[in-house]
């Protein structure tokens, strides 16, 4: 903005300086712990029930067992992190526990300096988180740990496959488009899919690369941020191929994906919709999209169908996970409430109110329905889990992937335009 | 008729171009600056300090790649300006703000203008009136921009409503329809300010005095002409303000668009500011966002300057301010 | 006589086309408060059946509502009056005053039009830090203010500007300052105009969400819009709570606009005259 008076213009640099000086001043610093009764201010996306309650139990149970340490939580909506959290780490004072979801928006955080960095409280106990917590790493050192862990499936309604004549679940592509054919005769929208927020799209695009991509080229290609093979343009034409069976509903440019009852969620959880390509998260998100009480009884989950002449595993998964992060004003004792996260008894609770995967495998057993114990089982056998892809690359670079794969969606864009946008973002160009 | 003494241009005719002030009364150069420093003051400073200093800040971001994290340490200079413009997307949001604030001008004001006029008779009711029509206007855009997603939903209320009524034909996807969702846009934006301009006209129109009506009237002016000698003019300024705002709001056009479509789908329904806050503030491109920014403020700063110049000049000549007689 | 009639009836014509086109949405809202999900998803434009209570009761029931308008209304009080009081002023200055480098001054309260609020939020956030105004009411009245100057004079410029020189004349004659002219005579001759400005600035203030997102993060600060999001969070995706909710937000804006509305038809033109 090219302000036309001098003198505003000579104000406002006035302004700007000290406060690039004191961006500049971000540096790391080595903080003290504090010591004696410490304060926790924590930011959580538990802003409805059940995590609500079980948070808000979590907090008395953790002061009657810490007496000295008292946490004060704040709920956020979901939506306001990717908003406040740049916003928070830039500030002398942000939280000292916050949700985060690893890979490389997290490592973004970290160049902060205000993230802690906090492999050594937590080597005696991260074993427990299983293999996701090294999604919550970067360079090695541990920023982070999952409490919750997420695999991304087929959901589908019971009930409306038998009536359109599908009796078993697909597993292979194949049989999918069979089913879909079928669906489409029984006059049902085979599968729902909320094309407005982009990212249920990606999940598509995502598993292809699993089922084309060997596990050793997707961790390369993560790690350098760059997509070189050709099972990454194989996929976009699986996809494509995909996409020309016209599976979804109709509409499903500008349907959401859970926000009321014509969000894909409520579709399918209504009966409009057969199938949906969604995490662990759907049921809970379905529950309260209608009013059907059998609702839990009508759902299934198989996971995405095997592509022939892939190179992936077929029974590897995408997967992702909601974690904390520390900064490094209380990062001890933040690690220290993070540890307790992670036992049994906080687990057990989520596992049983369906709020989310555990990952203590001791949890599990106390998985709110037997659908959700068959998805959790499906993540801990599989050989390999890939984290989504928007979260994995830096943002920007997940973002202009999930752009190019939504325009596929529209019809617009090829199969190598998905390869060439992600690298032009890694490569810096906006 | 007093003499005009305004050194600035010539009176022609009735019409001076500033309201003159006789000589004997102009006050004392000292006694005038502190009132002006009174009464601009406390506005300047409230402006300069919480409008222009973050423009500033703005600005000074664009020279920078910044991820919103840590220190200000890669500077690029005017690449950010760069980038922007030879991509696509943002060339496809630009063109998207010019539709819609081309149509506002072209639909929405000759209707605010109808209606307004045919809303300033005596009706029955017409205080209530008036508030519904600004109704639309008093909720915000996120309420609006979800009621609408609700009734245009496939087999929502208005693929029923138009069912209803027989013109079933013509439901197309409202929203999903890369082709149509702009102009989509376009009509709950409508809905949504419609009122404004009326509101905004009829207080224009309680500065045209009935006698000019009535005296074109006796003079054998018809209703279409009185509107169109007497009453179009005088509602000249508020029509240029109107139109100023229109634009102006046009280019910034956000809250609505990005919670019905979040600019798509497939990037049909961008426009500069979704552009900036997706491709800025969302990927941690803060430099960036900070550079689109100052393009959309340069952009409207042009526009205003020239709108200024040249539409809004004959206002400060005042199209409206002696009394005959 | 007849085209008096005719006017009138495209009048009525007009208002009932206006009037549906307006209030058949606001209606969806209003009755959508009384249905359950299940009957909106169903039969979305069909009225309630049964009428159901619950979606309205519980929402005024609940605290919070009050909480978040209590706040919404004194930060939208405070901003209009801010706005309304330093617009008018330096509209007056800008308008009627003759002074070197005026056109100037106007256009740089122009520049504000420019820059939607969301555009400037990273750096005004980190301004509003370093003065110490997070978390405070005055951190979010104070830039609405702010940004609602531009929009205030520019449309109290003309409207003063359009005051016959004569009454200042004589108020002179009679002995007023300036300032006095200002304050006894032009501004409630400029009541319509300050009224609308007011009710532009009110609406905007009540309806902001980013800004009062960003300064508050403990939820007794929120305002009404952050409340809605905040509640629809809470009642995950109850539409017919959310529409309730929002009825129910919509009426303090529409009272303040009915009420502000009266003064202005309360009338004045007929004070200049002669």
């Amino acid at each position: 903005m090219f302000v036309k008076r001098r003198i505003p213009v000579l104000a406002a640099l006035a302004a700007v300086v000290p406060l690039a000086l004191a961006a500049c001043s971000g540096g790391s610093d080595t903080a003290a712990q504090p010591s004696g009764p410490v304060t926790l201010t924590w930011w959580h996306n538990g802003t409805t029930d059940p995590l609500k309650g079980i948070w808000e139990q979590v907090v008395a149970d953790y002061h009657q067992a810490h007496p000295d340490v008292t946490i004060k939580a704040q709920p956020l909506q979901n939506e306001e992190f990717p908003t406040k959290i740049p916003l928070a780490l830039q500030s002398n004072d942000p939280p000292d526990v916050y949700q985060a979801w690893g890979g490389g928006e997290m490592a973004s955080q970290v160049t902060s300096g205000k993230v802690a960095d906090i492999s050594d409280a937590t080597k005696p106990w991260i074993s427990g988180a299983g293999k996701l917590a090294a999604d919550w790493q970067a360079d090695g050192k541990q920023y982070g740990v999952p409490f919750e862990q997420h695999i991304v499936g087929f959901w589908y309604r019971k009930d409306l496959f038998t009536q359109a004549g599908v009796t078993t679940p697909p597993s292979t592509m194949d049989e999918l488009n069979t089913a879909v054919a079928k669906l489409k005769t029984a006059g049902l929208a085979p599968i729902a899919v909320g094309g407005k927020d982009r990212w249920p799209d990606a999940f598509y695009y995502n598993y292809f690369a699993v089922r084309e991509c060997s596990s050793d080229v997707l961790k390369q290609s993560v790690k350098a941020v760059k997509l070189e093979d050709p099972c990454w343009t194989k996929a976009g034409q699986d996809l494509k191929s995909f996409l020309a069976t016209q599976p979804f509903q109709t509409g499903f440019a500008g349907t959401a994906a859970q926000q009321g009852a014509g969000s894909s969620a409520g579709l399918v959880a209504n009966g409009k919709a057969a199938m949906e390509l969604q995490g662990d998260w759907e049921p809970g998100t379905m529950s309260s999209l209608t009013d059907d009480e059998q609702l839990d009884s009508k759902i299934g989950w198989f996971p995405f169908p095997a592509v022939p002449g892939g190179a992936g595993d077929p029974a590897a998964a995408l997967a992702g996970g909601d974690g904390f992060s520390c900064t490094t004003r209380a990062s001890k004792a933040c690690a220290d409430f993070l540890q307790y996260l992670g036992s049994e008894p906080v687990q057990t609770k989520i596992a049983a109110a369906g709020a989310g995967l555990p990952v203590n495998t001791a949890a599990a057993k106390s998985l709110k329905t037997d659908t959700l114990k068959t998805v959790f089982d499906y993540g801990q056998k599989a050989p390999y889990l890939q984290m989504y892809f928007d979260k994995a690359f830096p943002t920007a670079v997940g973002a202009a992937l999930n752009d190019a794969v939504a325009n596929l969606f529209a019809g617009q864009g090829t199969p190598e335009g998905i390869v060439t946008a992600v690298n032009q973002a890694a490569a810096g160009n906006k | 008729m007093t003499t005009v003494t305004s050194p600035v241009r010539a009176a022609r005719g009735p019409r001076p171009s500033v309201p003159a002030v006789p000589a004997r009364v102009r006050r004392s150069s000292l006694r005038k600056r502190l009132e002006l420093t009174l009464l601009l003051g406390p506005a300047l400073l409230l402006f300069a300090g919480f409008v222009l200093v973050p423009i500033g800040i703005a600005a000074f971001y664009s020279l920078f790649n910044w991820n919103g994290f840590g220190a200000l340490d890669d500077f690029v200079g005017f690449d950010n300006y760069a980038d922007a413009f030879t991509g696509s997307v943002f060339q496809g949001a630009i063109g998207h703000n010019l539709i819609i604030a081309g149509l506002s001008i072209v639909v929405q004001l000759p209707l605010s203008i109808g209606l307004a006029l045919l809303l300033n008779r005596k009706l029955r009711g017409r205080a209530v009136l008036r508030a519904l029509v600004f109704a639309p206007y008093v909720l915000s855009e996120a309420i609006t921009a979800v009621i609408w997603l609700l009734m245009l939903q496939p087999g929502g209320f208005m693929d029923q409503l138009l069912k209803g009524v027989g013109l079933g034909g013509l439901i197309h996807q409202w929203v999903a329809d890369p082709g149509l969702v702009l102009y989509t846009l376009f009509a709950v934006i409508t809905w949504k300010y419609i009122g404004f301009g009326i509101i905004l006209l009829l207080a224009g129109l309680q500065g045209v005095p009935a006698e000019l009506r009535e005296a074109a009237a006796l003079d054998g002016a018809s209703a279409w002409q009185t509107t169109r000698h007497v009453v179009l003019p005088l509602l000249g300024p508020t029509i240029r303000i109107w139109v100023f705002l229109s634009v102006i709001g046009s280019l910034q056009l956000f809250d609505l668009v990005w919670i019905m479509t979040l600019g798509g789908p497939a990037n049909a329904s961008t426009t500069m500011a979704t552009y900036l806050i997706d491709h800025g503030f969302k990927r941690y491109e803060f430099g960036f966002g900070s550079a689109v920014a100052v393009i959309l403020f340069v952009i409207c700063f042009v526009f205003a300057l020239l709108y200024q110049r040249f539409a809004l000049r004959r206002d400060t000549e005042g199209a409206l301010t002696r009394m005959v007689g | 006589m007849r085209s008096r009639r005719f006017g009138l009836s495209m009048g009525y014509l007009a208002a009932i086309v206006v009037l549906g086109v307006t209030v058949v949405p606001l209606l969806f809202v209003l009755l959508g408060g009384f249905r359950t999900n299940a009957q909106i998803n169903t039969d979305p434009a069909g009225l309630p059946g049964p009428w159901v209570w619950d979606n309205y009761t519980a929402v005024l029931g609940s605290g919070a509502f009050w909480t978040f308008l209590g706040n919404s209304a004194l930060i939208a009080v405070i901003a209009t009056v801010l706005a309304v009081a330093l617009g008018s002023m330096a509209g007056y200055a800008l308008s009627r005053y003759h002074f070197k480098g005026r056109e100037a001054f106007y256009t740089l309260f122009t520049l504000g039009l420019l820059f939607p609020l969301g555009v400037a939020t990273l750096p005004l956030y980190l301004w509003l830090r370093q003065l110490g105004m997070l978390e405070s009411f005055w951190g979010v009245a104070i830039p609405e203010a702010a940004f609602s100057l531009p929009v205030t004079i520019v449309i109290l410029r003309p409207f003063m500007h359009a005051i016959p020189g004569e009454l200042e004349d004589a108020a002179v004659l009679d002995g007023a300052s300036r300032l006095g002219f200002f304050w006894r005579i032009l501004l409630p001759l400029s009541a319509p105009a300050l009224t609308t400005v007011a009710v532009l600035a009110f609406v905007t203030s009540w309806n902001a969400y980013l800004l009062p997102l960003l300064v508050f993060n403990d939820s007794a600060h929120f305002t009404l819009p952050l409340g809605v999001a905040t509640f629809q969070s809470q009642y995950s995706q109850d539409t017919a709570r959310v529409l309730a909710f929002t009825a129910l937000s919509m009426i303090p804006a529409l009272a303040f606009f009915v009420l502000a509305e009266r003064r202005i038809v309360g009338g004045l033109t007929g004070s200049v005259k002669g």
